[in-house]
């Protein structure tokens, strides 16, 4: 019999061994690995801002540690931010349009009214006005 | 990375074989379940979120092996002060042999309890008990290399060694081994 041979059968012995272990024991075993994962660190979860996306970009987890993985981490604060920059400046934007569009449409009817324009700074034509509508 | 159910099947599929490890090295059960605790959880606190799955064996087998050489230091230094504190009391008995506190580490009745433990399987204990004979580094080369499956050179990386050192603690273990069993009657 051969040394590898040999050693195959003292690993079934062994294995047997480890099969016969007292109820006890394998109680404190099972107690020590369910303590141990408890102890595994958080950063092994996915952060609840990261788009679910980006995990799937690559097939890659979200806590790669690759440098790739950590342009991904980075990428996916600085998208939703720019985004909500953009969306920001377009809600101004668009609110300043408005607000020279009416002044121009005011701006406008009082010039083709045939009103003189001095008549609007008279505070009892503004009242008949008001009393017509 | 190594997800939180790799980790379990991982450790699940691994404790019972480190339990006999560390068992084989004090010869103490409560000692060998504190060092695979300690192993288990070095595993999880430093290595369980950022290794991958494929690491694991490596990794737990060197945690374990130095928790089981820490243990063995705590032991040293306490025997020291054992020694120290029975060299101080005034001995009575003329015959006292001043070893005897550190006789007890490794006494038989420790001994004769994992036999009577293990008398189910008189075979198997006789194994055990042998495997546990083996010199330290005859035992670790042995258990790494043949149960726990091991290549020569992860066994090198995992005992701090040479290849050529794994081969011959092997080779040696294997033949103490067998004339071990011999001796007692058991061809395996």
């Amino acid at each position: 019999m051969n040394e590898t041979e040999f050693a195959y059968r003292i690993r079934q012995a062994l294995n047997e061994a480890t099969e016969q272990l007292e109820y006890r024991i394998v109680f404190r075993l099972e107690r020590a690995r369910t303590a141990a994962l408890a102890r595994v660190p958080r950063e092994n979860e996915a952060p609840a801002w990261a788009p679910a996306a980006l995990a799937a970009a690559g097939g890659r987890s979200i806590s790669d540690q690759s440098p790739r993985g950590i342009w991904l981490q980075r990428l996916g604060l600085l998208v939703p931010l720019a985004a909500l920059l953009i969306g920001f400046v377009a809600i101004y934007e668009w609110q300043h349009a408005r607000r020279i569009n009416e002044l121009a449409d005011l701006d406008f009817a009082v010039l083709l009214d045939e009103a003189p324009i001095d008549a609007y700074a008279d505070k009892g034509f503004g009242a008949l006005l008001r009393n017509e509508q | 990375m190594a997800t939180r159910e790799e980790l379990s099947a991982f450790l699940a599929g691994v404790e019972r074989r480190a339990f006999k490890q560390a068992s084989f090295a004090v010869r103490d059960d409560d000692a060998a379940m504190d060092i695979v605790q300690e192993a288990m959880f070095k595993l999880a606190e430093n290595y369980g979120a950022s290794r991958p799955a494929a690491e694991l064996p490596l990794l737990f087998t060197r945690i374990l092996q130095n928790a089981t050489h820490d243990h063995f230091r705590r032991l040293k230094v306490r025997s020291t002060w054992i020694t120290l504190f029975s060299a101080l009391t005034p001995a009575n008995d003329e015959d006292a042999d001043p070893l005897e506190t550190l006789e007890a580490l490794t006494g038989t009745e420790k001994a004769e309890s994992a036999l009577d433990k293990a008398s189910r399987n008189q075979v198997v204990a006789i194994i055990e008990e042998e495997v546990a004979r083996l010199p330290r580094r005859q035992r670790e080369a042995f258990l790494l290399r043949y149960w726990e499956d091991l290549d020569v050179a992860e066994t090198a990386t995992s005992m701090g060694c040479s290849e050529g050192s794994v081969k011959t603690h092997c080779s040696r273990a294997t033949h103490a081994l067998a004339k071990a069993l011999r001796a007692r009657g058991i061809t395996p």
